[in-house]
């Protein structure tokens, strides 16, 4: 019989794109033929904008960037330029630091997963993910006022030490995952639709995944042994235990178990960071020294300048952000702002993959095997 | 010795200056000879394309690559300088798939056209915006407004005639 190909658009409004993005759908019948994501709909020159705010001025653009996590996007700007300058920060201070990023990458798979499940139909999980996503928020919101975009973390350490029965709550909150974890595992894991829905849907073999430049949880959802914390380690987890999880099965059921298991090892670091945390002890800036008149120096804060000119240099650094490789490319003249900030961002590398995963598919698994590279689109489009 | 090093050895004619960025090695390539050096990097074992930046410095352009190895565990990056009148290097997505969409945002922010491209148009700026929003004499002056033709193209102008009024 004869058969016409159909051209459909999927997006930028739809509830499983996770935002504004915008798939070119050619199909012959129910088969996906060719995929083309069109994107660019939330691109708001942010890139640009770095070029004409200073260092300080631009950390809370970055929140914006994967708002879903934005304590690693702040950290990954911060990290940038704390290397072109070369600044110490307080011990204390990388200790919170790593706290509320292992916090961020908790809530990023908790939202990762519900919306997973929600966008196959399961309604259950993204209503568990948000209940335990508000404890972590109400953590956020005691430690720097946000719940979302924080502006916390800054060149030199933390905005401010963390407050008074923030750690009881923490380990409350950790308890709680713990059990809750396997809550969502028992319902979720064996679950017989859903693993038929994911098993062996949106395969990318572990030399494509590298070829494309995939990183994160869905690269080691394809059985490579790689994560930034253990190749480079920076900040403190050179000193922490933890296993870096791996699945060799390279299908969207081992990406989704790659975030289970991701957040399991989360809560394993949360304790022993929180068990060695050292002790608030006023540091004096060896760079800087003390304050002259205002900004007080305090236990994870040494006095910064607020006009602040790093040497010219450029660098390129980069962290395992709970989506992937997040990095930045700063490039300074000398002068207040950086002459350039390239954005690499998880989610734009990890979506170029997405048109070779879902040919000869069918439109619903296009949408769970988008759903496990879990992008933002505000990441995606900067 | 480090990736550097060991590439200007085994290609001394395609490397101009080796050199260290904060603590990744990396080494300046000609223009010309930019696919050869890729191609051996990527014998060397760095399979990871981690990202393409384009710096327009007023009187010339810079296109730096960041390279990591898997299996090394080992950091390079390679520049490669060209004109400002006319900024072409050659497309390195024969080598990796990944390239392909961080060469078309490298054209779309700041115009450097990429040779050998499989596809090189705009990716996060609508077809026909006027201008490379990353390049230091950009007009940000002028603004521009888009809309969705019938066909579902974008149209772009300077002076918002295309947009749809409420009377």
């Amino acid at each position: 019989m004869e058969t016409d190909e159909l051209i459909i658009n999927m997006g930028p409004v739809h509830p499983s794109t996770h935002g504004v993005l915008r798939f070119k759908l050619r199909m012959d019948g129910e088969i996906i033929k060719e995929c083309t994501p069109v994107l660019g709909y939330l691109h708001r020159g942010t890139e640009k904008l770095g070029e004409m705010k200073t260092y300080l001025q631009f950390i809370p653009y970055t929140d914006r960037l994967d708002y879903i996590s934005a304590m690693p996007n702040n950290y990954a700007f911060v990290k940038a330029v704390e290397e072109l300058a070369g600044i110490e920060v307080p011990l204390r201070a990388e200790y919170i630091r790593v706290i509320t990023m292992e916090l961020n990458r908790v809530v990023n798979h908790l939202v990762s997963i519900g919306s997973l499940l929600m966008d196959l139909g399961a309604a259950t999980m993204i209503m568990w993910g948000f209940r335990e996503r508000e404890n972590a928020l109400q953590l956020y919101e005691m430690l720097c006022g946000a719940r979302m975009t924080f502006n916390y973390i800054k060149p030199g350490g933390v905005r401010e030490d963390i407050p008074e029965g923030f750690i009881p709550k923490l380990n409350e909150f950790i308890k709680d995952m713990e059990k809750r974890i396997e809550d969502y595992e028992q319902l979720i894991n064996t679950n017989e639709i859903f693993m038929m829905r994911m098993k062996n849907i949106g395969v990318i073999s572990a030399e494509d995944a590298i070829n494309y430049g995939m990183t994160g949880p869905t690269l080691r959802g394809s059985g490579v042994n790689y994560d930034l914390r253990k190749v480079e380690p920076y900040s403190i987890y050179r000193d922490i235990d933890f296993k870096v999880c791996v699945r060799r099965e390279c299908d969207s059921y081992a990406r989704y178990m790659v975030r289970i298991d991701e957040m399991k090892e989360c809560l394993y670091i949360l304790r022993q960071v929180v068990d060695t945390m050292p002790e608030a002890k006023i540091v004096s800036n060896p760079k800087y020294g003390i304050a002259p008149m205002t900004g007080a120096p305090s236990a994870v804060m040494p006095y910064f300048p607020r006009i602040f000119t790093p040497p010219a240099g450029e660098v390129y650094s980069r962290i395992e952000a709970p989506k992937g490789e997040l990095g930045f490319y700063v490039v300074s003249d000398g002068t207040t702002k950086p002459y350039r900030v390239k954005i690499r961002s998880p989610s734009f590398c990890n979506l170029t993959a997405i048109p070779g995963m879902v040919v000869g598919l069918k439109i619903p698994d296009l949408i769970a095997a988008f759903g496990t590279i879990d992008v933002v689109l505000g990441d995606v489009d900067r | 010795m480090n990736p550097a090093e060991e590439l200007k050895q085994k290609l001394p004619s395609a490397v101009v200056s080796i050199g260290i960025q904060v603590n990744k090695p990396m080494a300046v390539i000609k223009k010309e000879e930019l696919l050869n050096a890729a191609q051996k990097v990527k014998e060397m074992g760095f399979d990871h394309l981690s990202v393409i930046t384009g710096i327009d410095y007023m009187d010339h352009f810079e296109v730096v690559y960041n390279f990591f190895s898997y299996a090394k565990k080992q950091n390079l990056a390679l520049k490669v300088i060209t004109d400002h009148e006319d900024p072409e290097v050659d497309s390195l997505t024969s080598l990796w798939k990944g390239a392909d969409w961080l060469e078309r945002e490298t054209y779309d922010l700041v115009g450097i056209k990429f040779i050998g491209h499989p596809n090189l148009v705009r990716i996060l700026l609508p077809d026909g915006w006027i201008g490379h929003p990353l390049r230091k004499d950009y007009d940000m002056d002028t603004e521009q407004f888009v809309t969705i033709g019938e066909g579902g193209e974008d149209i772009v102008s300077t002076d918002g005639s295309n947009l749809l009024r409420r009377k």
